[in-house]
């Protein structure tokens, strides 16, 4: 039929700078972390790499990194479980794990110590005195957790972590514990939560109880809960942990009536964990995010839908439907203002919690939008403290290996003249007939997608090709920022003028066929949605 | 036709030899009952789920008809093509003297796979198949064959019957119980050779959807427009891509100019201009097809592109002239496997009553849907992975649904 162009040239021989410009200067790559490729495991590639960072300021808990095996064991009853963490002589530690009915298949853990042992790379592992201050990146690689430090030119990790039967797909660290730094671990088969103190030593293995959950998706700490933290899974479900509680309790939950309606059960005994189900939604929650005062979570899902809720309340704000498929990520302003999302529909989605609803949307991907991230360290370069206007600066990354910088100002935004109401029901709405602008939103309603016409539309900053592979995450930190992609290859990228002392890397462009385009229209385009 | 006649029970051990086409004319479809076992798992997996009147049914491969198998199975999942479909063969019936052509024989094979009483099992289309390499010699030989080709082929072919019948009616009023049926459209058939407005069959309404080629001259700046129907949307691909964006570039501008220039009634020669595409009607049944075979000049052969390019369940077509918001949900991807053009193999995935299934010839399986991003291609291009989604069935879902 028709043909259009076709770019084939560059993907044959990707050249990818190592740098990428903005209005406000150089971006440049500083350095590449990666897992050692001779770890590479036949899971490798079926779980998606994810990034958490991890500050450490004190001293760690004061466990013994150099501990002899220890025998952990949870669970009682028909589910029981046990995780063992196994200590290695070379440094670094399996963590076997065993999961399902009465734990009887057998662990793998001696074949799999003895082929990390043998692997060349586990020498250059323990090099690295992993002393416990500084900012380490850690990352999910098939079966594997990896630690680097972020500040070290080595490319190799430091500590690596092996799970058998089942992969870590999700992490975060709490930043604020106070007894220790604790990292909770989300398993590929749902089975339960691993606690790890960063120096790896296993603090708690809160198994699932009763409870029959799917794949674990995402996984955050309550900002300020005191060890509350919430896990998200494939089946709709969220699960209230609090890391002080036993698992393995009598958590059992009613069955869910209706997969289509947003519910909450909690635990009969408040003694084990989990301690509450949320159903959100039918079909998987791909991302959750807490707004940093910990009083909204947002959840964004396979059936499209963003969704907010006043975390403590246990009740849905707001929230609406992507362009269309399904949602994958989602982030928060540090205000809480708004909230960004990303997408099977290829865009980057400003939500306004003023406004109950989409504000803008950025069109610039050429595949799913896999990240998104405000960047809370940016400060405008114009800003002089005087004008009305606030502006954002915010970042996606998506499956077409680009990084894409974007400005919000939100004076630019203008409200389209028409648009669709609100739905009647919490869950569900239908509505399409137009109505005016300036009726609020209901709290508690979801929004239908919006018509094309109706959004204003934003272009980015800056697009970049930042891999040769689809991108999975970003995070944002005072000095770069960090992109990641599928396969756990992570690059930081310096801010203009950052450490420019530290920059060694000469900078090569090692091939002049990649098409860089920097985009300094940064306004929000106000003509496209008027009738 | 009501062909009754009902050859026994054939278990084919290997590939049958090229049979003659006289000795295959009353052969039906067999239903190899033989190979059941496959069929008792997918009953299992699906349990008490398993859909009221609906039928899993593989398809036995006559060595290198899995293009057709792969492709069968995603039209008889698209639940409007095949509930008109049998709806004619139903009407058909009883006009005694209908020859066999390519829409009987699919008909009447998926009137067997309906009415089998066993919900899972392997049918053999044979009659199909041998009325399928009577009919065009390319797909004659027992090479690997394209499927889009085919699917290309049959649409194409389906709508000539439709079209001749009604033609046929048309000119011959006292045929007993005209098949009002088999043309839902208004029956303005070609009179004397003089193209009136075109038939509208089922196959139309079905799959037809309509392209408007923008063409600017750049000199005069007159805008030539000129509308043309599709069956399938045919779209080149970038590695690291999505199908939104795929599409997109379908629709973007195009300079015409050097050697490609555009011929300008008004200027009354060749001009520089502008050309876009954009969907004037957006069909019912979405067909896209990914050109994942391409001509390399330099190599003086096709290649296969594995690149990954990936498919949402849910789409929308932003690039329309009107009616911008409908939305399509993906019911069949039929799957090329392999490395190379010339080999390899097809397989399909379908989506019934809310279920993924994954059909390899005789072999049905169920499937999460998380799988089905497994067949998006792969983001290098020496990979293991080589199952890539090759031609993809979306249905408009929502409010301007037309069917019939």
């Amino acid at each position: 039929m028709i043909s259009t162009s076709s770019t084939s040239a560059n993907t044959q021989s990707p050249g990818l700078k190592t740098y990428f410009k903005t209005p406000e200067g150089r971006y440049k790559l500083h350095y590449e972390k990666t897992h050692p490729s001779g770890l590479l495991h036949y899971a490798h590639g079926k779980t998606v790499t994810q990034v958490s960072l991890a500050n450490l300021k004190d001293k760690p808990a004061p466990s013994t990194p150099t501990a002899p095996t220890s025998g952990f064991s949870a669970g009682s009853g028909v589910r029981s479980a046990a995780a063992r963490l196994l200590g290695g002589s070379n440094g670094s530690r399996a963590l076997s794990f065993v999961g399902g009915n009465g734990g009887s298949k057998s662990i793998s853990s001696s074949s799999r110590i003895g082929s990390l042992g043998a692997s060349s790379s586990s020498n250059s592992m323990i090099n690295t005195n992993f002393d416990g201050k500084g900012t380490y990146l850690i990352f999910n690689v098939g079966d594997a957790i990896f630690i680097s430090d972020l500040n070290s030119q080595d490319k190799d990790p430091i500590k690596s972590i092996h799970f058998s039967n089942s992969n870590p797909v999700c992490h975060a660290f709490d930043q604020d514990a106070k007894d220790g730094h604790d990292l909770l671990i989300g398993l590929s088969s749902g089975d339960g939560v691993i606690i790890l103190n960063i120096q790896d030593t296993l603090r708690k293995y809160l198994d699932r109880g009763h409870t029959v959950v799917d794949r674990c998706m995402s996984i955050a700490w309550v900002p300020g809960g005191d060890g509350a933290f919430v896990v998200a899974h494939a089946d709709g479900n969220l699960y209230v942990y609090e890391k002080n509680k036993d698992g393995a309790g009598d958590s059992s939950f009613p069955v869910i009536k209706d997969q289509t309606q947003f519910s909450v059960a909690h635990a009969r005994y408040s003694k084990s964990n989990p301690i509450a189900r949320w159903h959100i939604c039918q079909g998987s929650i791909n991302g959750i995010a807490f707004s940093t005062d910990g009083v909204y979570l947002a959840t964004v899902g396979r059936d499209g839908y963003l969704r907010v809720f006043d975390y403590l309340k246990e009740q849905l704000i707001c929230g609406g439907k992507s362009y269309y498929g399904a949602l994958l990520c989602c982030a928060w302003s540090m205000d809480a203002k708004y909230i960004l999302t990303g997408g099977e529909d290829d865009l980057v989605q400003v939500w306004s919690m003023e406004d109950r609803k989409v504000v803008a949307w950025g069109e610039g991907h050429n595949s799913w939008v896999s990240g998104v991230a405000f960047d809370s360290y940016w400060s405008s370069p114009n800003s002089d403290g005087t004008g009305e206007s606030v502006v954002y600066r915010f970042g996606s990354v998506g499956q077409d290996t680009q990084l894409l910088l974007w400005d919000l100002e939100t004076d630019e935004i203008v409200v389209p003249l028409r648009r669709y109401p609100p739905g009647g029901s919490p869950t569900f709405s239908t509505g399409s007939q137009s109505s005016h602008w300036d009726s609020v939103i209901p709290v508690g309603t979801l929004q239908p997608a919006p018509s094309m016409r109706d959004v204003p539309k934003l272009s980015p900053v800056v697009a970049h090709r930042v891999h040769t592979e689809p991108l999975s995450g970003l995070v944002f930190t005072q000095e770069s920022v960090l992109t990641v992609c599928r396969e756990g290859h992570i690059k930081i990228w310096m801010r203009p003028g950052a450490s420019e002392s530290q920059s060694g890397n000469s900078e090569t462009i090692l091939s002049a066929s990649l098409k860089e385009k920097p985009l300094f229209s940064s306004k929000i385009g106000s003509s496209a949605y008027r009738q | 036709m009501n062909n009754t006649e009902q050859v026994g029970l054939v278990f084919f051990v290997c590939r049958p030899a090229r049979v003659s086409t006289l000795a295959v004319r009353d052969t039906r479809h067999e239903v190899l009952t033989v190979m059941g076992a496959a069929g008792s798992k997918l009953e299992k997996a699906l349990g008490d789920q398993f859909p009221e009147g609906e039928r899993y049914f593989g398809l036995e491969n006559f060595g290198n008809t899995c293009y057709c198998n792969s492709v069968l199975q995603a039209l008889y999942f698209c639940v409007p093509f095949r509930e008109q479909l049998l709806e004619y063969y139903a009407n058909g019936k009883n006009i005694g003297d209908a020859e066999e052509n390519l829409l009987t024989c699919l008909a009447d094979l998926f009137t067997q796979i309906s009415s089998q009483k066993k919900k899972t099992g392997v049918i053999a289309p044979k009659r199909f198949v041998q009325r399928l390499k009577k009919q065009n010699e390319l797909f004659r030989s027992y090479m690997h064959q394209d499927a889009h080709e085919f699917l290309n082929f049959l649409l194409n072919e389906l709508v000539d019957i439709l079209e001749k019948e009604a033609q046929a009616v048309k000119s011959d009023p006292e045929t007993s119980s005209p098949p009002e049926k088999t043309a839902n459209g208004p029956k303005h058939a070609q009179a004397n050779g003089i193209s009136k407005e075109p038939l509208v069959t089922w196959v139309h309404k079905n799959f037809q959807g309509i392209l408007t080629n923008e063409t600017r001259c750049l000199q005069c700046e007159t805008v030539t427009a000129r509308d043309e129907t599709f069956f399938d949307l045919s779209l080149d691909i970038e590695q690291n891509s999505s199908i939104t964006s795929c599409l997109k570039n379908f629709s973007s501008t195009e300079t015409l100019n050097a050697e490609d220039k555009f011929f300008c009634d008004k200027c009354c020669s060749l001009q520089e201009a502008q050309k876009r595409m954009k969907i004037k009607k957006p069909p019912h049944i979405l067909v896209i097809h990914l050109k994942r075979f391409k001509y390399i000049e330099q190599l003086g052969r096709y290649k296969k592109l594995s690149y990954r390019v990936v498919f949402p369940l849910e789409l929308k077509l932003s690039n329309t002239v009107e009616d911008a918001d409908i939305e399509y949900s993906l019911f069949a991807v039929v799957v090329h496997v392999g490395s190379g053009p010339n080999h390899g193999h097809y397989v399909s995935l379908v989506k019934s009553h809310n279920h993924w299934l994954f059909f390899d010839d005789e072999n049905v399986e169920m499937i999460d849907e998380s799988a089905v991003q497994t067949f998006f291609g792969s983001a290098q291009e020496y990979s293991s992975n080589t199952d890539h989604g090759y031609i993809l069935f979306y249905e408009s879902i929502g409010a301007s649904n037309n069917k019939s």
